[in-house]
Formats: C-alpha cells, sequence, structure tokens
C-alpha cells in the first residue's frame, strides 16, 4: 500500500525532466545567438541551392554554380547568415554583367529592406563608372568614405576576388583582379560608432552581376593586420565625414552615362504599331524599349511589349534599354521581331509591372508586357531543365507560369495547392509556349517575383484528418487519465479502508475481546445460587461474542486483500463454509456469464447480504443444502442465495431486522432485491444490481501484483 | 509431566492491549488450577519474563507493535525456553495460521473462543499435545496442501482446469495477458511440472483443486 510515494516520484520525474528540457532550450537559445553559430560558411550554389539567402530585389537565382542577378535594378540585395555574427571575413568571386554601375559584398547588416540603400551595415564593390574600390556604410542612406582606384579599368564579364572584413570597428575591403597578376587593392575604416555585428549579403547597383565562392569565417587581428598591411586607416565618423569634405550621398544619385556606340535610332517605331504591320511582306523595323525578361528576350516600351529573336546581342540585362533592329512576323494574337540586331543603349531601371485580372490577361492586350497577375495554385511540377510549372487559376481562367528553377527547393516545397499567389511576369500568348492549352502563359524573371498572398484554406482533406487524428489522440489521452484518477481514487479508498480495518482490529475487536473475558470473569465468579444473574451474564457474554464476530467480519470485508484476490462466488462459497464449520450440509456454487470486474461498491453490497443471506439461513434455518449462484450479465449481475431449510412466514416480523439491512444496502447499490420464504419451503433471496455498461476495450494493464479491483 | 500435574498451569500473558490483558487474566484467574504469572505488552517483555518466570503456557497475540507474534515465537524457540505457546488473535487467515504452526506454536485459538474451548486448549498444549480447533485445522492442511500457492494463483490454477486461455483470464481478473503468464510459470514452478495441463492434472491429483461437476 505504498503507493502514494509513487506520485511524488512521478511528479518529481517530470520535474526533472522540464528542468531538463527547460535547460537544454536555453542552451540551444545561446548557441543560436553566439557569434559563433553558423561560421565558417560556404555557399552550396555549385549543388544549385541557396534556401539560407533571401533576396530584397532583383532577379536572383543560381546559374551554373554562380547566384546570379541580372537586373539593372538599383541596390538589389540577397542575404543571408546570421545577425549575431560579429568579427568574420566574406570573401566571393564578383563578376558585373554591365557597364555602368556596381557590385560587391554587404557585410554586418540588419534591418534590410528592398530599396537602393535601406540597410545598415558595410558595403564594398566594384564601380565600373569609376574603376573604384568602394567602400562606405549605409544606414538607410549612403556614407561613402573611401574609393581607392583600382589599377586598371573595371570591366563587366571578368572575375575579381572580392574580400571584406570586419574586426572590432575596423572594416577593410580588397579587391584582386586575378588575371593581372593579382595586385591587391585595398580600402579600410575605423568607423568609431560602429555597427557591431549582423548579416552578410551580396548587392548590386544596376550593374547586375555573379557571385560565386562565397565564403565567410571568424576573423582575428592577425586577419585583419595581413589585410591592411601597411596601409594606415583612419579614424571615421559620419558626423565628421561632412566636415572633412568627403563625399556623402546616395550611392544611386550619380547619372547613368550613355553608350557612345549605340546612338539612338531616329525611326524607331512604337511597339504597339507593330501589330499592324502586315505579314507577307517582311520590311526592317526598329524598336526601342526596356528588356523585361533576358531569356527569351522581351522588350517594351510605353505602348506594349514585343519578343525579340536576336540575331546579334550584346549581354543583357533587365532593365536594359536597347535599341533592336528587324522583322516582324504576327501571329495569331501577337508579333515577333525576328532576326533582329540589338544594341544596348543604356541601363535603366526595370519596368513596373501592370496589374491586371487573369481574364484580362487571356485577351491578348497585354501579350509580351510585364504585368502582375494573382491565381489560385491548381498544381506545381518541376522538369528535367529545372523549370517551374505552375498551373494557376484565377475564377474561371486558367493560366500557367514558368520560372527558372530559382535558389533551391525551398519556393518550390513551400507553395501549396490552393494557395493565393501573387505573380509579376511577362504575358505570353504565343501557342510556342501556351500549347494552346492556356489562352496565355506567365514567363517569370525568377522565384521572387513570386508572391504568397494567402496560403491554401485550412479546410483541405490533410487538415482534416490530421484534426481527426488529434482529436482521437486527445480523447485517448483523456481516458487514459481518466482512469489513471479513478485507479488512483480507488487505491485511495482502499488504503482507507484498510487503516480502518487495522483500527478496529486494533480498538474495537480488542475491547470485545477484553470485555468478553471481563464478563466471563464475572460469571466465573459469581456464586452458583444466582440462576438469574448468571443467565443474564450469559447473554451478555453471547451479545459480546456476537458483536466481536460481527466486528472481524467487518474487518476482514475491509481489508482489501480479500477483495483484490477473491471473486464474489467464491468468497460466499468460503464464507458458507466457515459458517458451516465443516458441518453435513451440502454448498453447491454455480456461475454462469463471463466473470468480470465489477465496481467495488457493487461488490461489497452483493457480498454483505450475501453474507446477511447466508448467516440466516446457517443458524436459523438448518437446511441440508445451500446454494449459491452469480450471474453476469452486459449490464446486471446477480446474486441467488437459496436453502432448503425451514424458511420463516414472510409476513411475521420475527426477521425484520437483517431483512430491513439487505434492502437498505440494495437500496444503496440501486439493486432489486427479492425474498421469497414460507414455513418449511426454504427462502430464496435474489439480487439483481445493475452495471455501467461494459467497455469495449480497456486501456490499462494492472501494476504488477495489484488486484483485479477497478472498474471496468 | 508429571511435574505439573498436581500443581496450577502457570501462564504468561502477552497482549498489547490493556483490555485484552486484563479481561484475560481475570477470567483465567478464577480457575484454580491455572495462575496467571504474568501480563507482557510486548515481544521483548515476553522474551525477558519467559526466560525469568518460566511459565507452562504462553498466551501469545499477533498482533503487535515492534515485534509481531511470529517474530516473539522464533525468539523463544531460539532462547529454549520451555514454555508451549498458544497463539491467541482476533484473525485467522490462512497465512497467519500456516506461518504460526511453522514457527513453532502449539495451539491457535481465536479471542472469541467460548471459555470452556480455552481451557480445553490449555490443558491440552499443557499435556504436551498440539490444539488446533476443528475448522482451523482443516484450513491449515489446506494451506500445506496447496504448498506455497497465493490465492491468485490458486484462482488461475482454476480457471485454466476449466481450459480457459491466459487472454481470457487476463479478462476476467483484469489483468494483464503478461501478467497471467507469470503467475502461470509461477504455478508450474511450485507444482514442479512442465506445462499447464500437468499443473492442472497434478493439482486435481493432490485436492488443490476440485473440478466442478
Amino acid at each position: 500500500m505504498k503507493r502514494r510515494p509513487q506520485i511524488w516520484k512521478w511528479l518529481a520525474i517530470s520535474l526533472l525532466s522540464f528542468a531538463v528540457v527547460a535547460g537544454a532550450s536555453l542552451l540551444f537559445l545561446i548557441y543560436l545567438h553566439s557569434p559563433k553559430h553558423g561560421l565558417p560558411y560556404h555557399d552550396s550554389f555549385a549543388q544549385g541551392k541557396a534556401d539560407e539567402w533571401e533576396a530584397f530585389g532583383g532577379t536572383w537565382a543560381v546559374y551554373d554554380g554562380g547566384m546570379r542577378n541580372d537586373s539593372d535594378e538599383r541596390g538589389a540585395k540577397l542575404m543571408s547568415g546570421s545577425p549575431y555574427w560579429k568579427n568574420y571575413l566574406l570573401e566571393a568571386d564578383v563578376m558585373l554583367l554591365g557597364e555602368d554601375g556596381d557590385a560587391g559584398l554587404i557585410i554586418r547588416a540588419s534591418d534590410e529592406e528592398q530599396g537602393v540603400d535601406s540597410y545598415s551595415g558595410y558595403y564594398a564593390g566594384l564601380r565600373s563608372r569609376d574603376n573604384m574600390l568602394t567602400l562606405g556604410r549605409a544606414s538607410h542612406g549612403w556614407l561613402e568614405y573611401q574609393n581607392v582606384p583600382m589599377p586598371e579599368s573595371v570591366q563587366a564579364f571578368r572575375w575579381y576576388h572580392l574580400r571584406l572584413l570586419a574586426y572590432g570597428c575596423q572594416i577593410v575591403a580588397s579587391a584582386t583582379f586575378p588575371l593581372s597578376g593579382g595586385h591587391t587593392t585595398t580600402a579600410a575604416m575605423a568607423d568609431k560608432d560602429c555597427l557591431s555585428s549582423g548579416r552578410i549579403g551580396l548587392r548590386s547597383y544596376s550593374a547586375g552581376g555573379i557571385w560565386r565562392n562565397v565564403h565567410a569565417r571568424l576573423a582575428t587581428e592577425d586577419d585583419l593586420l595581413a589585410m591592411l598591411g601597411n596601409k594606415t586607416r583612419q579614424p571615421f565618423s559620419s558626423e565628421e565625414a561632412a566636415g572633412n569634405g568627403i563625399t556623402i550621398f546616395g550611392s544611386g544619385s550619380l547619372p547613368s552615362h550613355v553608350n557612345q556606340q549605340a546612338r539612338p535610332a531616329t525611326n524607331v517605331q512604337p511597339i504597339s504599331g507593330l501589330r499592324l504591320v502586315s505579314g507577307s511582306q517582311p520590311t526592317a523595323i526598329t524598336i526601342r524599349g526596356v528588356v523585361s525578361l533576358t531569356a527569351p528576350l522581351y522588350v517594351q516600351d510605353s505602348t506594349g511589349g514585343i519578343a525579340v529573336k536576336a540575331a546579334s546581342s550584346p549581354p543583357l540585362k533587365v532593365g536594359d534599354e536597347v535599341q533592336a533592329t528587324g522583322t516582324v512576323r504576327s501571329g495569331a494574337f501577337h508579333s515577333n521581331l525576328e532576326n533582329a540586331t540589338v544594341q544596348l543603349l543604356w541601363a535603366r531601371t526595370p519596368v513596373q509591372p501592370v496589374s491586371v485580372t487573369a481574364s484580362q490577361a487571356a485577351t491578348g492586350a497585354f501579350a509580351a508586357m510585364f504585368i502582375e497577375v494573382e491565381g489560385h495554385l491548381l498544381s506545381k511540377e518541376r522538369d528535367a531543365q529545372n523549370t517551374l510549372v505552375l498551373n494557376l487559376e484565377d475564377g474561371q481562367q486558367s493560366f500557367r507560369a514558368l520560372v527558372h528553377g530559382g535558389r533551391g527547393d525551398l519556393l518550390f516545397n513551400k507553395l501549396k495547392l490552393g494557395s493565393l499567389l501573387r505573380l509579376r511576369g511577362v504575358c505570353v500568348v504565343d501557342s510556342e509556349y501556351t500549347n494552346n492549352l492556356t489562352p496565355f502563359v506567365l514567363l517569370l524573371r525568377s522565384t521572387d517575383d513570386i508572391e504568397v498572398v494567402t496560403g491554401p484554406p485550412w479546410w483541405n482533406t490533410r487538415h482534416v484528418v490530421a484534426a481527426g487524428f488529434a482529436l482521437l489522440l486527445l480523447l485517448f489521452i483523456g481516458q487514459f487519465i481518466h482512469s489513471r484518477i479513478e485507479q488512483w481514487r480507488l487505491r485511495a479508498i482502499l488504503e482507507e479502508r484498510e487503516m480502518l480495518a487495522h483500527e478496529m482490529h486494533d480498538t474495537l475487536a480488542q475491547s470485545f475481546a477484553g470485555l468478553g473475558f471481563q464478563l466471563q470473569a464475572i460469571r466465573n465468579r459469581m456464586p452458583e445460587d444466582m440462576p438469574a444473574v448468571h443467565k443474564q451474564l450469559d447473554l451478555a457474554c453471547d451479545l459480546v461474542r456476537h458483536s466481536h464476530e460481527e466486528a472481524r467480519r467487518d474487518i476482514m470485508m475491509l481489508r482489501s486483500e480479500s477483495f483484490e484476490q477473491m471473486e464474489l462466488t467464491r468468497m460466499l462459497e468460503q464464507c458458507a463454509r466457515k459458517m458451516l464449520d465443516g458441518g453435513p450440509v451440502e454448498i453447491e456454487v454455480s456461475q454462469a456469464g463471463d466473470i468480470r470486474p465489477i465496481p467495488l461498491r457493487v461488490n461489497d453490497t452483493l457480498f454483505r447480504i450475501g453474507q446477511e443471506a447466508l448467516a440466516n439461513a446457517v443458524r436459523h434455518a438448518t437446511p441440508t443444502r445451500i446454494s449459491i449462484a452469480t450471474a453476469y450479465a452486459k449490464n446486471f449481475v446477480q446474486m441467488v442465495i437459496e436453502d432448503d431449510g425451514t424458511g420463516y412466514d414472510a409476513g411475521s416480523e420475527k426477521k425484520g431486522f437483517g431483512v430491513r439491512g439487505m434492502k437498505r444496502r440494495a437500496a444503496a447499490i440501486s439493486a432489486a432485491l427479492e425474498i421469497a420464504t414460507s414455513p418449511n419451503k426454504g427462502t430464496r433471496v435474489q439480487v439483481t444490481a445493475p452495471l455501467p455498461a461494459r467497455m469495449a476495450f480497456r486501456w490499462k494493464t494492472h501494476p504488477k501484483g495489484s488486484g483485479s479491483h477497478e472498474q471496468a | 509431566m508429571n511435574r505439573h500435574e498436581n500443581k496450577a498451569v502457570r501462564i504468561l500473558i502477552v497482549d498489547d492491549h490493556p483490555v485484552v490483558q486484563a479481561g484475560l487474566a481475570s477470567m483465567l484467574a478464577t480457575h484454580k488450577d491455572i495462575e496467571v504469572i504474568g501480563s507482557a505488552s510486548s515481544g521483548e517483555e515476553a522474551l525477558t519474563m519467559a526466560q525469568q518466570d518460566t511459565p507452562d503456557i504462553i498466551l501469545l497475540d499477533l498482533r503487535m507493535p515492534g515485534m509481531s507474534g511470529i517474530d516473539t515465537l522464533r525468539a523463544l524457540k531460539e532462547a529454549q525456553t520451555t514454555a508451549r505457546t498458544i497463539i491467541l488473535t482476533s484473525f485467522e487467515t490462512d497465512e497467519n495460521i500456516y506461518r504460526a504452526i511453522q514457527a513453532g506454536a502449539q495451539g491457535y485459538l481465536l479471542k472469541d473462543t467460548s471459555q470452556d474451548q480455552m481451557l480445553e486448549a490449555i490443558a491440552t498444549v499443557h499435556a504436551g499435545k498440539r490444539y488446533i480447533p476443528r475448522p482451523i485445522a482443516a484450513r491449515l492442511a489446506e494451506r500445506m496442501l496447496r504448498s506455497d500457492l497465493t490465492a491468485r494463483e490458486l484462482e488461475i490454477l482454476e480457471m485454466l482446469a476449466k481450459g480457459l486461455t491466459n487472454k481470457q483470464i487476463g479478462h476476467a481478473l483484469a489483468i494483464s495477458e503478461n501478467t497471467v503468464r507469470n503467475h502461470v510459470n509461477s504455478i508450474m514452478e511450485k507444482l514442479e511440472v512442465s506445462d499447464r495441463t500437468e499443473a492442472v492434472a497434478v493439482a486435481i491429483q493432490q485436492g488443490i483443486i476440485q473440478v466442478a461437476s
């Protein structure tokens, strides 16, 4: 019966495990916030993976092992790393894609937003316009600290190696052009009130670029000294900067310069006018516009867009202003400029999309134009060329969207069927893309042109099933807890009963015994000539002995062992044998139905009624045969005690006391008690007690050694 | 026995309940051939008094704080006292009777026994015989027969005899099938048999269980 400490043990175990979990989470949190967590870092562009990067503008996608942004967007950023990184060195190979602008690396960045200098951090980049390595600090505005001229002019389509280091409040940048013997240009600053930690990033301004071998590692003072060499560095603070005559301007405020080779032609036609050109007479036509998509090439002016099949073309980026001369071929709802000669005029900013509905786009009015459309995702797939194909629907209008795989699996996996997407891309009605399955296809520049507006509706099959399972699990747990509590409660009752039994044994029973002996002693000493007193004393002795016997029976009853180990029928049989003391009376026992545990209270009450009935039979009826029968049914249990003894007149009040007790007990468990008797015809006592309906199955098993006392 | 023949039987009462002590002493003192030489209220006290006062008979309660009746019995045996012991208790569980007799008690009485029976018991035990009332003797014999089977094992044995499977037994007794299997193994071990069929056969043969007709 030492079960109570088990609860404490449980409590202690759960408290301990809670403490362990809490401690582990705390350590994990500290680990996540550590300035070393995640370092060293090396990109996986070669494997086509870049899920850890986050884009702020631009058309970032992995091509051929490099991270590429072929957009003219000013200040397009791609960020990664931990905001807790402090002293580290970031290195990468960088290639500019355009002659006008710059590209480089960001360190210690935070608060990134889409926009030219919308972040806090340090940036070092190569600028082709004035052939400089530029170093400065952005705090949602640009504070340029140092521009160091490169030994040779900075040109597009060449690999440069950039290093950018932060140690304490010292920021050092260096650039090398390995092909020309590896002369290293270094720029350095000591920022008094420096940004102490932040993420890493890739950034281009107008030029676009490709980055590869992006690598970050912890930096030491030795690294700092090694990079600085003998270069002196001056203290820098933004307040002093203006006073010291250092140029402070937004990195986007310089005017772009015009490509001298490509002169704008004079006989330029508006693109929308090309639709009217007859296909039968191919004539050379010149158009001018901004590149809205590079592969395939789409150009757009203020009137419309067109697909350009270039015979010769310089490398182009999204946002470049170009001039193209070629022949127009008209299809059913569109026209292409074929066999075109494309000239790059200058870099401009990418065009903004026109927001339309899918049914508007389906009319063909926006063919070859950069648009923004919303639609619900119906299905998604990825083909062998790592092109994502999205099938979408907006109302009754279905369409497809094609996009290069982007920066890894994350986005593709994240796109949930049924969610509402906002897509930006070039609207194409050419059957080469539509296969005549949908009225138009959207060609996206990069996966960043996909925006999830709202997720899929909650009530899909999977969630409902999951919720069902969760509910089942809850029910299961609830049932388990309920049965556990019930078990505990029962144990507590049994413990209490046992204590009561011991208490009664130690006081009541012993007192009866002592009293009995004392009365006997008095009777022994009483002179023989007082028969009346003798008779009374004998009666008193009998009464005490009877009470003692009753008390003993109660104690036996209360002791849980007798319950744990005995089924009702057997208990009654034993009781009867004890009462008969091995006498000549025949005892018949029978049982019907499946024996099963019945509630303690019912068991108890039936036993006490049975005991009383047996006692009556043995003491008063002088039977030759007593039968004990129990029957277990689905929702009741029945007990019948029958004897062939003298019986009694049911109307007489002689046996009233015992019968009243039986009735009272039966009523307490809502049982039906029937007593059939008449003189010389024996007595039949039948009790039918209702039971709670049997459960389909049981959760619990028994702790070893404990009994069968809980309720089904 | 001769030296006691004409003398009163010297009795030591051991019971932690003063009411019982006093009552018993008063009652026994009314008989000329009985002399209550003292009352002890614990096993330790009884041990000292038994060695000092050399009683003929010790009336011993089973349930006492500290040394239990059984412990006291064993200690008395170890101390090689000449006294014979009658257990006088309120309880008659099979296990108590069995253990008391094993520990060397010559008699077993319940406290609600009549005076005459008690006197008879004292006389019998004093004469060097055992005194165990008939129903108690019957149960003792049964207990002896059943080797060391527990009540639960006995119950399971009976169900086995009825041809129930472990699963059915587990269901009926609301215990797991595993627990039933453990019990069955224990039964086979105690009866020194190799399988359950043999266990039932042996049990019926030895009268451990009766087959219901």
